[in-house]
């Protein structure tokens, strides 16, 4: 891997609209917003990873399997699932203002640890390229404000969008931590995701008919 | 480890799980044809993987390790080991779920929908089996993680079969804990495979291969090799139920199907730890220090599953706490590294596959006599179903640790290595988390076979089940008693997986 006509500009530019429209899909309510809002990140990643490729020519399989999972198959399943109704999600437990803090938090703190430590998640000479630790942070926020939306959203379908946010932050991370990874168990990977995510849409489909809401807070048949 | 194992090429790892698949996917097709067709196709295709399994297990033992397309498939004892179990428990739950599945459904939603999504059930449990059995032959790392993933994928809608308020929200919660759970475990196999590429001793694809891996773990990072086992505990750790990781696993084994709960708290969490031991035993050579913490675990998830097992009224779901009880045995055993933890920790995984498959189907037998699953409904049923209520006895006793059956040969095993390795509070949280079991299990079988009859629920016309159901249950409740009276039946593949795992002060 060398540096020579590396678009390094571009690729922060591209891993900062990352962490944005994170945030956006993380913070609009109305589901069908949120849903192109993830729809735009995945595009990003797309792009992130088709910036990648000019180092490691490999990567150009991973953008393609990248645009065809994340940009294409799984935004149809939720716009499917959502369709025209103006769904706005159920309230979520922690409001706007400390969701934002909570992204900034994160990016500085992630940040930090992936400068300093690099090292210590991937032992090669990889370490050595600021490019691939500053990916490595937006990776890990991108992954964290996912979990941050499974865990603190109520709504069953902002749940998913956040399963989602998490994969492409793993997804991402890949580009660090292993870029010559085989393609076919990328390949497994991805696809792993958009069956996780159908079943999901079609279990919470269930859930909207028997309990008449996807608010999951309602769903308390099982306790203990 | 000894190093001249003799590796042989067989088309028999691939027929383990690429036979169960297919039928699954013949049964998905075939709507159309009548029901026999699809119990036939997998009833047949779930003895074809038993049989697999017991062939590769016969080779296994010889010291051979068979592989196939390359080096991809690679089974030795400890995989046959895994592949016996859950060919021969997912064999018996499709023989139960014969007669078990339609009536059930059937007062569900109706018999023309019921007739309409048998086959859905088929192919999907027999996707199960044959994701379970990829896993456990695959010597791929990332492969390793996408069957874990993949028994999620197959079981989610198994979960969520019945389409009821109890089992959509069972099913939503698996689908989702059990995937974000997974994740950190695709983080830890990407670092495993990251550190042995970057080591330079393996060249091309090899560092994908776990059997390659083993050979340079001593060189990762010490505080990065930290971070990875970290990331797969709490990956195959969620999968395994493994507390505090658990909280879907009593909602889903309880809500699903009996069938499939017999295979979800009988096999699928077993495989689960298969996983765990086969990416973290890597590690173990250079970092005795892991064993303590993965000890500690254990003891936390014995009783914490026990003790919450202590307030349940749901006989299915008591018995799900204590699969969460008896996992922690499993995982203190294997987790302790030496050849005697490993030894005790793999028999007990096959006797707890045994006793709660036999546990499960006795519940299932319950409920479908009575209708009723609350212990407070139940009563004075052992009269009316004798053979369920002896199995239930059996079953009870075998996971209690009580001689002379099976159990009671693995937990002791437990207990001998725990306290060799000078680790004399395990001991005590061990013995005590047992007489809890006994406690909790007998509780429950006096409650519903033998306490006085309510009157809310028609238990007086209680009648037992029918053959395709006590069948197994008799073969499993056999088996039991078999592993106890003659533990040398099994000694041999048990043996040489302990042998596979143990690297620790050999």
């Amino acid at each position: 891997m060398n540096a020579q006509g590396f678009p390094a500009s571009l690729v922060e530019t591209l891993s900062m609209l990352m962490v944005l429209t994170s945030v956006a899909t993380l913070e609009i309510r109305r589901l069908r917003m949120s849903a192109i809002a993830y729809s735009l990140q995945a595009l990003l990643l797309v792009a992130l990873l088709l910036s990648f490729a000019a180092l490691n020519p490999a990567l150009y399989g991973w953008a393609a399997v990248a645009l065809l999972t994340k940009a294409i198959i799984i935004p149809w399943f939720l716009f499917r699932y959502i369709g025209s109704r103006e769904a706005q999600e159920e309230k979520p437990l922690i409001g706007f203002g400390p969701s934002v803090v909570v992204a900034v938090l994160l990016m500085v703190g992630f940040y930090r640890l992936t400068h300093s430590q690099f090292g210590l998640l991937v032992p090669t000479a990889l370490a050595h390229q600021e490019v691939l630790r500053t990916n490595l942070a937006v990776a890990s926020t991108v992954f964290a404000l996912g979990l941050y939306c499974v865990l603190t959203r109520r709504d069953a379908v902002k749940t998913v969008i956040g399963l989602c946010l998490l994969e492409n932050g793993v997804h991402l991370s890949l580009v660090s931590l292993a870029p010559e990874l085989p393609e076919t168990a990328l390949f497994g990977v991805a696809t792993e995701v958009v069956v996780t995510v159908y079943l999901l849409l079609y279990v919470i489909a269930g859930i909207r008919r028997e309990f008449g809401t996807t608010d999951t807070l309602r769903l308390r048949e099982l306790r203990w | 480890m000894s190093e001249q194992v003799s590796t042989m090429a067989s088309a028999l790892p691939a027929a383990a799980f690429l036979v169960p698949f297919a039928a699954g996917a013949i049964v998905l097709s075939s709507r159309r044809l009548p029901s026999w067709f699809w119990q036939g196709v997998s009833v047949l295709a779930s003895a074809v993987t038993l049989a697999a399994g017991v062939w590769m297990a016969l080779a296994t033992v010889q010291g051979i390790v068979l592989t196939g397309w390359g080096n991809e498939l690679r089974v030795d004892a400890l995989s046959a080991l895994l592949v016996v179990v859950i060919g021969g428990v997912g064999f018996l739950a499709c023989v139960y779920s014969l007669r078990y599945v339609l009536p059930g459904l059937r007062a569900r939603v109706g018999a023309e929908a019921a007739q309409r999504r048998l086959p859905v059930f088929y192919g999907l449990l027999l996707w199960f089996i044959a994701t379970m059995v990829w896993g456990c032959v695959t010597n791929n790392l990332i492969m390793l993680f996408v069957a874990v993933e993949a028994t999620t994928l197959a079981s989610g809608l198994l979960v969520a079969f019945y389409w009821d308020r109890r089992a959509l929200e069972a099913g939503y919660k698996y689908l989702m804990l059990l995937t974000i759970g997974i994740t950190f475990a695709l983080l830890g196999c990407v670092l495993i495979y990251a550190q042995a590429a970057a080591t330079g001793e393996l060249g091309g694809g090899q560092a994908l291969h776990i059997s390659q891996v083993r050979r340079v773990a001593h060189l990762f990072p010490a505080r990065t090799a930290l971070l990875t086992v970290a990331l797969l505990v709490i990956g195959f750790g969620t999968k395994a139920g493994i507390a505090p990781f658990h909280p879907w696993l009593p909602d889903a084994h309880a809500e699903a199907p009996t069938p499939i709960s017999v295979l979800l708290s009988g096999v699928m969490i077993k495989m689960a730890v298969y996983a765990l031991a086969r990416t973290t035993s890597v590690f173990f050579p250079s970092w005795p220090q892991l064993t303590v913490f993965a000890v500690a675990l254990g003891s936390f998830t014995m009783v914490l599953g026990i003790v919450v097992a202590f307030t349940q009224d749901d006989l299915k779901r008591l018995l799900a706490y204590s699969s969460v009880s008896q996992i922690g045995y499993v995982v203190a055993g294997v987790g302790l590294g030496t050849y005697l933890g490993c030894y005790g920790g793999l028999f007990h995984l096959v006797n707890h596959a045994v006793a709660k498959g036999l546990l499960f189907m006795c519940a299932g037998a319950v409920v479908y006599a009575t209708g009723a699953r609350r212990m407070s409904d139940l009563g004075g049923l052992a009269s009316r179903m004798p053979v369920t209520s002896a199995c239930f006895v059996v079953g009870a006793l075998t996971i209690a640790g009580l001689p002379p059956l099976s159990g009671f040969m693995s937990k002791l095993t437990i207990y001998l290595a725990l306290a060799r390795a000078g680790l004399w509070w395990a001991v005590a949280i061990a013995v005590l988390a047992s007489l809890l079991t006994l406690a909790v299990l007998v509780r429950a079988a006096s409650a519903v076979f033998w306490g006085a009859p309510r009157a809310a629920v028609a238990t007086l016309e209680a009648r037992e089940v029918p053959l395709a159901m006590w069948g197994p249950m008799l073969i499993l409740a056999g088996v039991s008693l078999l592993l106890g009276l003659y533990p040398r039946v099994v000694f041999p593949l048990v043996d040489g997986a302990a042998r596979v795992l143990a690297l620790i002060g050999r």
